[in-house]
């Protein structure tokens, strides 16, 4: 059963300070809740670099060559069809749905791979969500949470949040 | 910098007026959402759904009985359902401009209104795409006409086509928007999931929200997702717009044979586009009490870009007639100097001119940029401008083409002024619905927004101009 140490903040500011803080000392599973993106958090909280732009490059590369190869097969080897006598395999007139598919496979892979594979998203439960309190973190507040699978960790958890400048501090509990 | 926000508001020049923090922001632009319908959206509902029986009546027609019910024939083989299917796609575009190209520029007055006209582009591209689909004729054969599907005839699409661009170019451009707009709005529906006071709509909005917890870990790849999502949608919506252009310019039609077509297209696009967004979103802020996150500040920006891509159209009309004078060419000539002007359409070509390149012109003055009545009505008729405009590329230019005995005159049906009066009813009973169950305006990007006014990070300052009167 894992247990969230959660603390409140006021203002984005106070919140990534107490993140920086409490990261250099160390606390188990950090993360922070905001409503909009608060600046500086990555930094606070050492997040390696994105993998997004290396999917959108992959997608997009994917994208356009199957694009590009879907309509060389298709129009000069599986069934060639002769247009005016023009040469089967158009190199110019390939060009725009080869953009379109680039494009295509770009936004599908940066969309679903951000969704299901980086947020982990669709899910119906998340421990944070045990508070009501908590419902401020898409609102107005700015929160951060520390996991920990040990009860006896929770009450110096809970200090060490408070001596960060939490405004509000409690633990919830999975419920599985 | 919070006093100086309260000056810019005194100036009419905020992008968020008077003293807001989170708060009273998630108050204001939810209470929309949370409040009964009142009789005024219902009424607009009650018409938008009438007009959408009326779609459907017109495409049953359509279907049942066929193509002949539309009022195009040869000469004039593409008519309304070419007109249409261009202006609801060139109407789109102003979403895409607005949320991509101009969050890359950094224009930060785009926050307020991004949202509103990305669900613009995505319903304009929904009734967009009707129209070609129904041209086919027979849409249930149109699977294998317009995409690459397997079937038994072992016949591929020609992709050598324009057409065929134009249908891989209009669906990835909606996908491209749906996703886009759902990636953004992602925050939103968390947000709407956790102000709700009812449990019903905090389970449908946590659905729809698949969880999102704004967790930092989450805000970090959302970002770039985000900023490449648009960096991908700009010349995206470039592409769209020209491809629809080459479906003309790539014939030898007088009057569309020309290469003029994609750039012109595409400030067409954005001009008629940013007209929708004013029509739209002026009595939408003062209905739905926005008018402190739509500043008159958004409404003149919006007022300068129809103006400045005005002038570009209208450029392209000029460019339009010299191409067609000095390339000697009678037929060309024809369309130009005779057909258009002084045929018996004439009066849709000046209605054009009117609209189109006259109409804009009053948006020089910043009277007229700042004066509510002023903006709805030039913007409605840069609406009509740009339909027309349509309506006299595609059935003036056919309806005398090269040799005499070929001309006829067209006549729209009752089914073609049915399906264009159904689409305007479906686009707006899917918007009326949109503002009453999703945040019009980017509920997280304003409270971003705010905060970096507040932190001073934006550092904006009005320009001379802007500040020197009051």
């Amino acid at each position: 059963m894992r247990r969230f140490v959660l603390g409140e903040f006021s203002e984005p500011a106070a919140c990534v300070e107490a993140a920086r803080k409490l990261h250099a000392e160390g606390v188990p599973g950090l993360d922070a809740y905001s409503p909009y993106p608060m600046h500086g958090i990555d930094e606070a909280l050492e997040l390696p670099r994105s993998r997004v732009p290396l999917i959108a490059l992959t997608g997009g590369v994917l994208g356009a060559s199957g694009g590009y190869a879907m309509q060389w097969w298709m129009n000069s080897v599986n069934y060639s069809i002769n247009v005016g006598n023009r040469p089967p395999h158009g190199f110019w007139t390939n060009i725009p749905i080869t953009f379109e598919s680039g494009v295509l496979i770009s936004v599908l892979s940066i969309f679903f791979s951000s969704i299901f594979y980086f947020f982990k998203l669709p899910r119906t439960y998340h421990p944070v969500f045990e508070s009501e309190k908590f419902r401020t973190a898409s609102l107005d507040k700015f929160w951060l949470s520390a996991e920990t699978e040990d009860q006896d960790q929770v009450s110096s958890l809970e200090a060490r949040f408070r001596s960060a400048g939490a405004l509000r501090v409690h633990t919830v509990v999975e419920q599985v | 910098m919070a006093e100086n926000a309260a000056i810019y508001a005194l100036r009419g020049t905020a992008l968020i007026e008077g003293q807001q923090d989170d708060g009273t922001l998630n108050k204001t632009l939810l209470d929309f959402i949370w409040q009964r319908a009142r009789p005024g959206w219902l009424f607009l509902l009650a018409i938008g759904l009438a007009l959408t029986g009326l779609l459907f009546a017109a495409i049953t027609v359509t279907l049942a009985i066929g193509i002949g019910m539309w009022g195009n024939n040869i000469p004039v083989a593409w008519a309304f359902g070419i007109i249409n299917f261009v202006w609801w796609i060139g109407i789109g575009h102003a979403g895409t401009l607005i949320s991509a190209i101009l969050l890359l520029f950094q224009q930060k007055w785009r926050t307020s209104i991004n949202r509103f006209a990305e669900a613009m582009t995505l319903f304009a591209v929904l009734q967009a795409a009707l129209f070609p689909v129904l041209h086919t004729g027979r849409p249930w054969f149109a699977i294998y006409w317009l995409f690459p599907y397997p079937s038994t005839l072992k016949i591929w699409p020609q992709f050598k086509s324009p057409l065929m661009w134009d249908v891989f170019a209009v669906s990835t451009y909606f996908i491209t928007s749906l996703l886009f707009w759902y990636l953004g709005l992602l925050p939103d529906l968390a947000a709407l999931r956790d102000s709700s006071s009812s449990r019903r709509s905090r389970i449908v909005y946590g659905i729809f929200a698949l969880g999102w917890r704004g967790s930092a870990r989450h805000w970090h790849h959302y970002k770039i997702a985000y900023l490449l999502l648009a960096g991908l949608a700009t010349p995206l919506v470039l592409s769209v717009h020209t491809i629809v252009s080459w479906d003309f310019a790539l014939s030898i039609v007088p009057g569309w044979h020309t290469t003029i077509f994609p750039p012109y297209f595409v400030a067409g696009a954005v001009f008629s586009g940013f007209a929708m967004v004013l029509t739209l979103i002026i009595p939408a802020r003062r209905f739905m009490h926005f008018k402190h996150v739509v500043t008159l500040r958004h409404l003149d920006s919006m007022a300068k870009v129809m103006l400045c891509t005005g002038l570009i159209v209208a450029y392209g009309y000029i460019m339009e007639h010299f191409a067609a004078w000095y390339s000697g060419n009678v037929y060309e000539q024809h369309v130009f100097f005779f057909t258009r002007p002084r045929g018996p359409m004439a009066w849709a070509y000046y209605l054009q001119m009117f609209c189109n390149v006259l109409v804009p012109q009053v948006f020089w003055l910043r009277w007229a940029r700042r004066n509510i009545a002023v903006l709805w009505i030039g913007s409605v008729l840069v609406n009509v401008g740009m339909w027309f405009e349509r309506f006299n590329i595609i059935v003036t230019s056919l309806h005398q083409d090269f040799i005499p005995s070929n001309w006829a005159m067209y006549y729209p049906t009752w089914v073609d002024l049915s399906l264009l009066a159904g689409t305007i009813g479906f686009f707006g009973t899917l918007f009326l619905l949109f503002l009453k169950f999703v945040p019009a305006i980017a509920l997280s990007e304003i409270k971003e927004l705010r905060h970096e006014m507040a932190e001073g990070a934006l550092d904006y300052q009005p320009t001379e101009m802007e500040g020197a009167k009051p």
